[in-house]
This record gives C-alpha cells, structure tokens and sequence, in this order.
C-alpha cells in the first residue's frame, strides 16, 4: 500500500496547499430571526452557510446538497425536527449527514432520546452559546473535510489500480505480438532455408544435421508459441472471448486434469478491454480452482445478452472458507472484483467448506464508466 | 499455376517463394505485405490460387477470408499461420479456406498442399485431421475415457503425468488404498493392464500436456 500512495504522489505532484473548499452548513428555522442569529454567529467559519425556513425545505437542500453538518430547530410548524430528521436520514445521500437539534426549553431535553433515536449527535440549548457552537459546528466540518480528503484518495487509487491494470494489460499484448511475430517469423523463415538446404543434399550425414536443426526449429517455434500465449492469448483478439474462454477451459483440463464443461454461446464480438477483463478474472478463478479447491469438475457458464454477460464457474471442490470470498486478504480475489468494478460489473463468491465454490461474474458489455 | 502470396514478413515470404520455386508448375505473380494490400492485388492480377497468412495488419483472418470468398467465389484461398492447428484450423476452414498449414510444416507441405488445392481438393494436415476427427466424434460416450467419473478422470490424469499413488492420495485428499482402488477401476473401465498402457492413452488421446 505504502508504494501504490507513494506512487500517487510522484504521478500527480499536486501541491499540498490546495485551494480551501468551503464546507456546506445547513440551518433550519422557522424563524427567520433565529436564523439571522446563527448565520451572525457562524460567520467566523467562513464556510458556506445555507437556510431553510420549513422541514420540507430543508429537505429539499438536503437532496440537492451534501451537508457538513445540519442544525435543526426541534419546533416547527407542519414537519417538525424529529420528522425532518428522520427524513433526511432515509435518504441515501444524506444518510450519514450529522444533525445537531437546537432545542428553545428544557422540557424538550426530555424528547433528547427521540432526537438520537432518528440521528442526532448532539443538542445545543437556546439561547446558544456563542463558543459552543461555534466549536461544535467546526468539529464536524472538519471531520467531513477529512471524510472527503480520503473518497478523493480512495478515488485516486482506484485510478491508478485502473491504470496499472490497463499498462500491464498492453504491455503484455505488446511483447507477446513482438515475439510471436518477430521471432517466430525469423524462425520460420529459418526452417525454409533449412529445408531449402536439405532438398539439395545427397549425402545421409548432413541430411540428419538438416533433419535435426528442424526439428530444434520447430521446437522452438512451439516455446514461443507457449511464452507468447502465456503473455496474451493470440485467441481473445482474433476470436473474441466466447472462443478464449473455450479454448482456457480445454487447456486447463489439460494441465491439471480437472474436468470442464463448457456452456458457451455462439461466437462474437464486443469490447475488447472488457473481454479482456472477463478473460483475466475468468483465469484467477481457474487458478484458485487449480491451487485451494481440491475439485475433480468444473463447469463453466458464459452467457451474454445485450447489456451485460455473466460468467459462472461452479467447482466441486473443498468449498471456500468463511470470510474469505470478500477478497480482503487475498490479493487474487481483491484483482477479480477490482477488474469487474472498472466496468461496473461484480464478482460474486459463494460457497460452503465441503460443497464447492460458485464464483459469478457479471459486468454491463454497454455502459461502461 | 498462378499464385498470389501475402505475408507481413520479407522473410516468410522469401522463404515461400523459394519453397514455390522447386515447383515448375507454380508461378508467383503477386505478392503483397499486408491484408488490404493483398485484396487490391487480388483485384487487379490475373491469379489461380492465394497463400494468404492469417495475422497481418490491416484487414486480415477470418475477415480478409470472407472478402476473398465473397468477391472471388471459385478460387482457393490457403491459410498460411504461426499459430497451431487446434487454436484456429477448424474455424479457418469452416470460414471456406482451401487448406491451412502452420508456417513450421510450410517447408514440407506446402508444395503437396498446393498440388492438392490446383486440383480442387482441400488440404488438411495430419495433425488438423486428428483435431477434425475429435470434433466431429459429437458423441462424447464414445470416448473410453468419458466413461471416467470426474474423480476417476483425474486420477487417470495424475497416473499419466507419472504421479505416485501416495503424492495423488495426498493431492486428492484420499487414502493410498482408496487410490489404488480408483486405478484398478480406470484401467478397467479404459481396457488398460499397466501404467505404462494410460500413459500411452492419455497422451494419444491428447489428455495430458
């Protein structure tokens, strides 16, 4: 992790004294005087301050914007602060918005449990004290100063993730082009002079020696067949991925004697970085099958329609264990659902110890982010 | 024998020329280095046959395949490929091509192949002919080996890949005894006697590699 953040820094040297945001306060009040007096007395924040006369109002802006912190008078005529509250924090973007409930006399302290139960964080008594307000209300605006500063570098590393994922992606396309192409060519070409060579002589030594530097041509041809594949499977460019896949499963059944069955759709073609990213994910998986799952079978489902295609391996192996399919330790796990999540899709892992491992791949062939 | 040959390669298409040469009845009238370079070729010499190489830039593969057979349905296309028979070879065929050959046996078979297309036939290698066959074989149950249940398959594979009883019982999770059974069971059901005889099966058959 250290290097990755070290990483995002030497990328994008952006000065650390960026330009001050101004946090979004919101103060809600029937009385337009009260308001007055609050906005008097957070002006020393210089932050952003905006009002709202009505619950419904509030609501309103609540939608609109997202609040650093919310002050809400308790007593209002039509929705009042408990019902304003409770409807602020029903919805998703502002339901993790601190509320602090100004309450005009002691008697409402006895409805302070009411507050918490629909979200405050704190109650502040009127008259406020100038001070304690002032501090409180900047507490909070500096706790969702920091929240925002991590989304942006949760935001960042995400990008780079992106990135890497995509330079490795081509550099590996590129060198396995290089040595298929160029090498294998030359080698080819090769094995033409060889046997160019060997229909002019007659005599049965050199015969054996043309004989035997083809066949070590051919062996190597084969070798950087096998390195080239390895880097990038010559078949997801030119087939596309219903054929990669196909040809993945028949390879893996090969080398590890795990039986496949394919269920594939007719051949085509769509994006080739989202084939590519269902192609890689769909290579994790047979990796962990072949390394933790014990399985003697797996099956293997790709479908695809017209916005999006799910991929589906069932294995019937040791199952995996509980807790581990979110991909928090495993660096494997953690690459499918990062890979899934740059084109929106999602990597879902289910399974029992004893019953197999269902991994499901979906991701949207259309939208992509 | 007129020819047309495409090949992104100098070197390739050196050697092809050379190879055409020991052939009297073969003439290279054409040759172009990339997929669209050859279809303007294609239209404007007078040619018999095409040796056209699978990946080149531009248009190229099944693509430039399907222009060729479209604009000029009568005459043979031969595929040319670095690539092996069981990645593309079927497909290139299905695709209408006259024959494929991979580059490597090119030396040796690609005067036979031609002779064989000159006269309207289709050349298909030894090796794609055993890919064609087991494509074709669509019945699974005739395979001795489809007869394995999932565990016994691989048990068979790990024998074939010169496993011992014991690493395979440790590797599945089972005991040796168990193992042995399973053995027991797979050379009977494979009508097999020793090791030796699944060895032998398995790597005809293509299941280890």
């Amino acid at each position: 992790m250290n290097s990755a953040t070290a990483a995002v820094v030497a990328l994008e040297p952006e000065p650390q004294v960026t330009e001050r945001l101004k946090a979004n306060i919101l103060l809600v009040d029937d009385e337009q005087k009260s308001l007055y007096a609050l906005q008097e007395l957070l002006s020393t924040l210089d932050e952003n301050l905006m009002t709202a006369q009505s619950g419904e109002e509030a609501l309103k802006l609540a939608l609109k914007n997202d609040f650093a912190v919310i002050l809400l008078d308790v007593r209002m005529p039509g929705i009042d602060g408990f019902e304003t509250a409770r409807l602020i924090r029903s919805r998703e973007r502002s339901k993790l918005t601190p509320l602090i409930f100004l309450t005009a006399a002691a008697d409402e302290m006895a409805s302070m449990f009411r507050g918490y139960e629909v979200g405050a964080v704190d109650y502040l008594m009127k008259p406020v004290v100038p001070e304690v307000l002032t501090s409180k209300v900047s507490v909070f605006v500096e706790l969702h100063r920091k929240n925002e500063r991590l989304k942006e570098s949760e935001d960042k590393l995400r990008r780079l993730a992106a990135h890497l994922i995509s330079v490795r992606e081509e550099e590996r396309a590129h060198i396995a082009r290089e040595i298929h192409d160029e090498l294998g060519q030359v080698l080819t070409g090769l094995k033409m002079e060889v046997g160019w060579l060997a229909k002019r002589l007659k005599e049965p030594q050199l015969l054996e020696k043309t004989d035997s530097m083809g066949k070590l041509i051919d062996s190597t041809v084969q070798t950087v067949r096998k390195i080239a594949t390895g880097l990038r499977p010559e078949m997801l460019d030119d087939m596309g991925l219903v054929a990669a896949v196909g040809w993945q499963a028949k390879e893996f059944q090969k080398r590890t004697g795990i039986r496949c069955r394919t269920k594939l759709p007719p051949e085509m073609k769509f994006d080739v970085d989202i084939s590519t990213a269902a192609f890689r994910i769909f290579q994790e998986i047979l990796t962990n099958v072949a390394r933790h799952s014990r399985a003697t079978r797996v099956d293997i489902e790709l479908q695809v329609n017209d916005d999006h295609l799910k991929l589906e391996v069932i294995d019937n192996g040791v199952g995996i264990p509980e807790g581990a399919q979110t991909g928090r330790k495993s660096l494997g796990l953690l690459g499918m659902h990062e890979r899934a999540l740059l084109f929106g899709g999602q990597v879902s892992i289910t399974g029992q110890p004893g019953h197999g491992t269902r991994v499901c791949v979906t991701i949207p062939t259309k939208a992509r982010l | 024998m007129r020819i047309l040959i495409a090949d992104d390669h100098p070197i390739v298409r050196h050697g092809l020329k050379q190879v055409l040469a020991n052939d009297p009845a073969a003439t290279v009238v054409g040759e172009a280095t990339n997929g669209d370079e050859a279809l303007e070729l294609a239209r404007k010499v007078e040619w018999d046959m095409a040796i056209f190489d699978f990946s080149m830039p531009g248009r190229s593969g099944l693509d430039l395949l399907g222009d060729m057979k479209r604009e000029f349905p009568g005459r043979p296309v031969l595929i040319l490929s670095m690539h092996s028979e069981d990645v593309h070879g079927s497909r290139v065929l299905r695709g209408g091509a006259a024959g494929y050959i991979t580059k490597e046996s090119a030396p040796t078979e690609l005067t036979t192949a031609v002779r064989k297309v000159a006269n309207g036939g289709k050349y298909v290698s030894a090796s794609l002919a055993e890919i064609l066959a087991s494509e074709c074989s669509s019945d699974p149950q005739k395979a001795l080996h489809e007869k394995l249940s999932d565990r016994e398959y691989r048990v068979m594979w790990l024998l074939a890949s010169g496993k011992q009883i014991s690493d395979i019982a440790k590797e599945m999770g089972l005991s040796p005894s168990t193992v042995s059974t399973y053995r027991t069971r797979i050379l009977r059901k494979l009508g097999l006697t020793s090791n030796a005889a699944l060895v032998h099966y398995a790597v005809r058959h293509q299941l280890v590699g």
